[in-house]
């Protein structure tokens, strides 16, 4: 591994590390926020609503080098793509940031309304995890592509990943304008979740993952003496297909579900680390395939494509 | 009144964040998380031979 390579690891852990720690405070601060609903004494619910101010500060004092340190790859992305007149992977991520970020610091400052820094520093923590799982998978591959295939294969997959997100920043907008016409109070929470949703995590990390396993795979059969390149690429491919099929499913499936108003935007965070998740346990079944498995494998496939013909 | 003990007590959790965070970087710029996986079997790699200086 380079020294370049080395560092970028450790700023990326440090990030997402901090970003966990951060997201848990803020989650056990949230907490009184829940319940602010429920049926209790007046005095109760006075302390009640002055231990809420006070949490809301200390959420918004954590959530502040959250937003500037941990999340600042995503600053950088967004507007590296923004000042050349594109739209990357960043923008959504971004606009996802500062649209639950910024009406939850006007809302602890005026002391009225929703806050959504629990929401904030989940997505940032699960979108650093995924992305952080997603730079050791490019760097176990990085010259190990094998040929123009493995970089087909790769850019086809950024792109489907560029289409979704354009369509689904649009979805958001459209659909974030929809519910501020007809339930302002609500507007801002399907937003988040839609912006939430709308970030291509295990999408983009999908053929990286795969192509990392099989380098793994092929390193562990190469020690056994049983190298069968071909039937690895096949599983690899299969591997793949499998990754994007299953997130672009994620996607269909939750962004009606968001679009209702009824995924809560932590619960669109949640749902976007365990797709990421999926996504990486996915590809590692491939790398932990025993060496003589791939080649096994092959002839029942033949036989299964034989048969229809 | 318990509002007072919170006052004291978020104070001090924020410093323990802070704390522990200051650690982690250290920890993570220290190098220390940069091998996880051969530290483990390192003592196993050990070269046993006897030292040609020592009796």
């Amino acid at each position: 591994m380079t020294d370049a390579m080395r560092s970028a690891r450790r700023h990326m852990l440090a990030r997402t590390g901090l970003a966990w720690l951060v997201m848990m405070q803020v989650m056990m601060l949230a907490f009184p926020g829940y319940l602010r609903h429920g049926a209790r004494a007046p005095d109760a619910q006075q302390s009640l609503e002055q231990a809420i101010v006070l949490m809301n500060w200390l959420s918004l004092i954590l959530c502040v080098p959250l937003v500037l340190y941990c999340a600042w790859p995503v600053w950088r992305g967004a507007w590296r793509a923004l000042s050349r007149w594109r739209v990357g992977m960043d923008v959504p991520v971004a606009l996802g940031i500062l649209a639950a970020f910024v009406p939850s610091v006007v809302a602890t400052w005026r002391d009225a309304g929703e806050v959504y820094f629990d929401s904030v520093s989940m997505f940032v923590a699960f979108l650093l995890t995924a992305r952080f799982l997603e730079t050791c998978a490019r760097q176990a591959v990085s010259g190990q592509a094998r040929g123009g295939s493995d970089a087909e294969l790769l850019h086809a997959a950024d792109r489907l990943a560029f289409r979704f997100v354009c369509a689904q920043i649009l979805l958001a907008v459209l659909v974030g304008l929809y519910w501020w016409n007809v339930q302002p109070d609500q507007a801002v929470a399907v937003t988040v979740a839609l912006l939430v949703m709308s970030c291509p995590c295990a999408l983009s990390m999908s053929v990286p993952a795969a192509l990392a396993a099989r380098h793994a795979a092929s390193l562990r059969a190469g020690d056994a003496g049983v190298p069968d390149a071909a039937a690895l690429d096949r599983a690899m491919r299969r591997v793949a297909r499998q990754n994007l099929h299953g997130s672009l499913a994620w996607h269909l499936l939750m962004a009606p579900l968001a679009a209702c108003g009824w995924v809560q935007p932590w619960v669109a965070a949640i749902t976007m680390l365990l797709s990421s998740l999926a996504v990486a346990a996915n590809a590692w079944r491939l790398s932990r395939l025993p060496p003589g498995a791939a080649a096994e494998r092959r002839p029942t496939v033949r036989r299964a494509n034989a048969m229809p013909g | 009144m318990a509002m007072d003990a919170l006052f004291l007590l978020l104070p001090i959790s924020l410093l323990f964040v802070l704390g522990i965070g200051v650690a982690f970087w250290w920890a993570i710029f220290a190098g220390q998380f940069d091998d996880t996986r051969d530290a483990a079997t390192a003592i196993l790699d050990d070269d046993d031979r006897p030292h040609p200086g020592e009796a």
